[in-house]
């Protein structure tokens, strides 16, 4: 345990309709211990203490898995270290004396709230757009009626690990969400549940997508790069894949 | 405060059956007459959201975080617990019953523990139709894992994401209703109050994040699925916005508040590092399976782990409880660690925290075979501590970490309040007084999916509802009543900072006091002196607490401190309720109530009822009422471990 | 309609970018074979252009769709550059590329138009070149040129770049992306514009060198 001095550079933005800057902030005494949502809680409270608004930001579980967090720290989507949601970065990863650009995720999709907090409501709208099977509660069939092989079962697992954080909006160089997108369709399009509406998801979510104003996937590989849980690019590959069989035999 | 627990006539195995059959229904054509507030988007706030708008209700749902699928419910790691018996090894509906009550001590209602047990394989089904990805067998079958304690195989799981995976599931439920506009979805909306009218819940006061706008909510029934109250401490494996302020809006307005004492307090969790620690981490308990918990014989060793020779080391829970060792349930692990630290054992840094070791496991098993069954396991600690479990002892301590208390409700899930009902972690129905592994997500999804249509459909069936609207006077007053609140929050902040105290700052005090003298192991001088110094805590609060901003804004400041003020109200009943139960059950352990071995003494003659109680006004001391607990079809046991 | 619900949306613009990638490629291929002749001295040279010019339809349609293809696949990609500039214009303070070969996935629209410039002075200096000249003295006397063979080098070395995100890009956009096959993907994503570089670029060089001389 050691402790470090840093100089913060953080987005200071009052609300959507007004423009925002860096503000810096010197911090001192930082406990490497910290994560750095702690961190962001420190300098807080000082600036609490100071009189100061302090930087509004989302943030819940703190465990990495409610996917509330998320902020472009020196230029990378959570920071640093991979596979790694912001809440999870410790101050271990700084060294004394750096400077920390703080900024929120930015896209055309995710309009700015206040400081580092946005609006990531158009991944719900994707998501209610066809991102479920369409089952009521009740009259199920018992669940083992229909094996999953054990790979395909953790195929779907791998993509449906998406906490939907947005990173990879926040960093594709076009504000693309298909690595979101793609995660869901592609844990449906695995399982025999998701198989009678395949075709109508496809087409419905990309649709509601693009509407959305998220931009043209050019296969950067930025979101992959970025994304805290890891989730590969095969599922956006799934997604082109699903896409193009949809757009020639349905609809 | 009348408490009717309305459990239905007849045999245990044939009282749901029976409920159903007497209960009212609503006719589809009508359902869509009926509006229903859900608040919370858990497990048990979407699928009850979900499922009652597919069959027809009219449902507004609110949720505090910026979607509905980051409730805290994805948090969840282990699994969730079916009585299907796949395994084959001797489960039932009868045994989870069994195990469900025993594991809360005796503290619950046979009937709706029944319920449970008997809904559980239904939601597997359920989940398994929406496309969870369930861990499978390499034929294709479902596979499960054994759990905290239970000698059968029951307990589904997707990796470590259980909770995550079955969220998402029921977040597209309701994702769909959404869609199809039965259900109006309400992001970052905090409820501030309940709306009674005649007696009957009927509306909420909400207050929009975004811009600190007062909305009003009319309906015909008010759902609350908003979790429970772990965050009192301040430190908890809850996530930062959990909070009690739904249900203690509710308490005041005459819901009763059951068994507030009863505190779930996990004993592997990575330890406090320092003084700005927001919250804690939990592990899964399974470690403990290889994992051997010691401390340095002699106080204050200050060498690290490897320094310390075999001979030097108090394994203190295999010396103790030869039988179960490191196995204990996971309150008795808790006390232990808490008693070897307070003792001055403790390692680490702040001398709170004691070792969990692998060393004799990796030397048995070799390396390969410890990782695979506890790699991400070993991740996560390591990317928190910096420290590899493989290579030095991880360091553990107990954390609060779920509330078998919550609000009074009956068989129907329905409070003292007609036509509000809680779910979920909110209501205290089926835990008793310590809640087993993977049972967590069993009871919300029982409750959401299952229960609460039945019980929406029985009381409006039942209830002449006179139509209101959200400009019925009751909804201006309390909309009134919100906003001096909140004034007289920001009162005090209007002239700076100088000798004033944050929010967070306050939040410790309490939480410090809680967690000394209302946590793990509790004694009557020691409540009693929490109780005196809490109105001290709770004053300093309303008159030095600094709010920067305002209220017509985000401001992340006044959520907290509104949440700050409602546990500083609500850890009152909490201290109480310790207080009036002069024995040891579950996960409450009153020191006075021990047995010779200083094992946990229960006292069925005295406290088998569940404490519910009655707010009275500001100022005014709660009055607490019982519900005496009635077992037909079990006989309480003594639990012990040795 | 189904089609143009479908080349309007965000992955039917990238498909047609891919298929018209894709048939590109194939063209490349038989102009790379066509080229080749010239390795083996002017006159197998200069009888396979005779031959090919001696079945005048086919020259048409195949340049017709050549020309059709570049002209989507241009047009297609310059809409998605100007639509992605929409959406982002240059959006963070610090902004630090984390995927590997990013240069090239950056650059596509930048090489894509530098191919373009390549494109136009090729065909003007050698498919319309005057008829009564033999093309094999024209391509000799005019690749000999250190500027225009220079000029040439340049574009085969933005031709591979553009190939090495374009290859795997298309394959991706086509939903091929296995692990079992990722390797060897990965590999001939350098390969590919490996082996056209050193095809075309071996020609400015063999005349540059003087090693073309007696062409």
């Amino acid at each position: 345990m050691s402790s470090i001095d840093l100089t913060l550079q953080i987005w200071r933005q009052k609300n959507n309709d007004s423009l925002g800057h860096l503000e810096t902030y010197p911090l001192s005494g930082i406990n490497t211990d910290m994560s750095f949502l702690e961190m962001l809680d420190v300098l807080n409270e000082q600036l609490t203490r100071a009189g100061k608004e302090p930087v509004a930001f989302d943030h819940d579980c703190r465990e990495g898995i409610c996917g509330m967090c998320g902020a472009v720290v020196n230029g990378i989507a959570h920071g640093p270290e991979r596979e790694t949601t912001l809440c999870q970065l410790h101050m271990r990863n700084f060294r004394s004396g750096d400077t920390l650009v703080i900024e929120p995720f930015r896209s055309r999709a995710f309009p700015i709230r206040k400081d580092l907090m946005v609006d990531r409501s158009a991944f719900d709208r994707i998501i209610q757009s066809g991102g479920y099977v369409s089952v009521n509660t009740g009259g199920t069939p018992d669940a083992n009626t229909i094996p999953i092989p054990s790979q395909v079962a953790e195929l779907a697992m791998d993509a449906a690990a998406c906490i939907g954080c947005g990173a990879c909006v926040a960093s594709c160089p076009n504000g693309a969400a298909m690595l979101f997108t793609g995660a869901k369709i592609s844990q449906l399009c695995l399982l025999p549940q998701g198989q009678p509406e395949r075709r109508q998801r496809a087409l419905a979510m990309v649709e509601t997508m693009d509407r959305e104003g998220f931009g043209n996937c050019t296969n950067a590989r930025e979101c992959e790069a970025v994304c805290p849980k890891g989730i590969s690019i095969r599922n956006i590959a799934r997604l082109n894949q699903e896409f193009l069989a949809a757009s020639l035999l349905e609809g | 405060m009348k408490l009717d627990a309305r459990i239905p006539s007849g045999d245990l195995a044939q009282k749901w059956d029976n409920y159903r059959f007497a209960s009212k229904l609503v006719n589809p054509a009508n359902r869509r007459k009926f509006t229903i507030i859900v608040v919370g988007t858990g497990l048990a706030g979407a699928s009850a959201s979900a499922t009652l708008a597919e069959q027809g209700y009219n449902v507004k749902t609110f949720c505090i975080q910026d979607s509905p699928r980051r409730a805290h419910s994805i948090a969840a790691q282990g699994g969730i617990n079916a009585a299907k018996n796949y395994q084959n090894d001797g489960d039932s509906v009868l045994r989870l019953f069994y195990d469900t009550i025993k594991g809360g001590d005796f503290r619950a209602r046979e009937a709706n523990v029944y319920r449970l047990a008997q809904v559980s394989g239904n939601i597997i089904d359920q989940c398994v139709a929406q496309g969870v990805p369930f861990a499978r067998e390499y034929g294709g079958t479902l596979a499960n894992r054994s759990f905290g304690g239970a000698q059968v195989s029951r307990t589904f799981y997707a990796r470590g994401q259980t909770g995550q995976q079955l969220l998402l599931g029921a977040y597209g439920a309701l994702s769909r209703q959404i869609h199809s506009g039965r259900v109006t979805m309400y992001n970052r909306r905090e409820m501030m109050d309940l709306v009674v009218i005649d007696g009957r819940a009927r509306g909420i006061t909400a207050r929009n994040l975004m811009n600190g706008e007062l909305e009003s909510h009319a309906a015909d029934a008010v759902v609350l699925a908003t979790g429970g109250y772990g965050n009192v401490y301040f430190l908890s494996t809850n996530a930062m916005a959990s909070n009690v302020t739904a249900a203690w809006r509710a308490c005041k307005h005459g819901a009763g508040f059951a068994n507030p004492c009863f505190v779930q307090i996990h004993p592997t969790c990575i330890p406090v590092h320092g003084d700005y620690q927001s919250k804690l981490t939990l592990m899964s308990e399974s470690l403990r399976n290889d994992g051997r918990v010691w401390v340095p014989i002699q106080k204050g060793d200050q060498r690290p782990a490897a320094a310390i020779p075999e001979a030097e080391r108090d394994y203190y829970l295999e010396k103790k409880y030869p039988s179960f060792g490191n196995l204990v349930p996971r309150d008795v692990a808790s006390r232990n660690a808490k008693e070897q630290c307070d003792g001055g054992k403790g390692v680490g840094s702040t001398g709170l925290a004691v070792y969990l070791d692998f060393a004799e496991a990796i030397k048995r098993d070799g390396e390969a075979t410890i990782l695979k069954k506890y790699g991400n396991l070993f991740q996560m600690y390591e990317k928190i501590t910096a420290a590899n479990p493989l290579h030095e002892p991880m360091m553990i301590y107990p954390a609060v970490h779920y509330t078998m208390g919550g609000l009074w409700v009956d068989y129907n899930l329905m409070t003292t309040i007609p036509g509000l009902f809680a779910l979920g972690e909110c209501n205290f129905s089926d835990h008793g007084a310590n809640r087993l592994g993977a049972s967590a997500l069993m009871q919300g999804l029982a409750d959401g999916y299952f229960i609460i249509a039945t019980s929406i459909a029985g009381y409006i069936g039942a209830s002449s509802l006179q139509p209101v609207a959200a400009t019925d006077p009751a909804f201006d007053e309390s909309r009134k009543n919100v906003a001096d609140r909140i004034h007289r929050l920001l009162r005090n902040s209007m002239r700076g900072p100088a000798g004033k105290v944050t929010v967070d700052e306050v939040h410790k005090q309490l939480g410090r006091l809680l967690w000394d003298n209302c946590g793990m192991a509790r004694n009557k001088a020691g409540l009693e002196a929490a109780l005196e110094q809490l109105p001290a805590i709770r004053d300093q609060f309303w008159n030095d607490v600094y709010i920067p901003g305002n209220a017509t804004d985000i401001n992340q400041s006044l959520e907290r401190a509104g949440r700050v003020a409602d546990f500083l109200e609500f850890a009152e009943i909490m201290i109480r309720d310790a207080l009036a139960r002069e024995e040891s059950c579950g996960c409450h352990l009153r020191e006075e109530s021990q047995t010779a071995e200083n094992e946990a003494q229960r006292d069925d003659a005295n406290y088998s009822h569940v404490s519910v109680w009655e707010y009275q006004g500001e100022g005014e001391p709660p009055v607490m009422h019982r519900e005496p607990l009635v077992f037909d079809n079990v006989t309480p046991s003594q639990r012990s471990y040795k | 309609m189904w089609f143009v619900r479908f080349v309007s949306s965000s992955i039917g613009k990238k498909l047609i970018m891919g298929s018209t990638g894709l048939l590109l490629l194939l063209f490349l291929c038989s102009h790379a074979a066509g080229n080749a002749t010239i390795y083996m001295g002017s006159e197998v040279f200069q009888s396979y252009a005779d031959e090919l010019h001696s079945h005048p339809l086919i020259v048409l349609v195949f340049s017709t769709i050549v020309l059709l293809l570049f002209v989507i696949h241009i047009a297609f990609g310059l809409y998605l550059f100007f639509e992605n500039r929409l959406v982002t214009p240059s959006r963070y303070a610090v902004d630090k590329k984390q995927a590997k070969n990013a240069f090239a996935a950056n650059t596509m629209p930048y090489t894509g138009l530098l191919i373009l410039l390549f494109v136009l002075v090729h065909v003007f200096g050698f498919t319309f070149s005057p008829e009564e000249i033999p093309i094999s003295v024209t391509v000799k006397s005019a690749l000999s040129g250190i500027f225009y063979g220079m000029f040439y080098l340049f574009s085969f070395a933005v031709l591979a770049v553009h190939l090495s995100h374009g290859f795997w890009s298309m394959l991706q956009t086509f939903g091929v992306n296995h692990p079992r096959y990722n390797i060897l993907i990965a590999r001939l994503t350098y390969i590919i514009p490996a082996f056209f570089l050193l095809l075309f670029g071996g020609i400015p060089l063999y005349f540059m060198s003087g090693a073309g001389a007696s062409f």
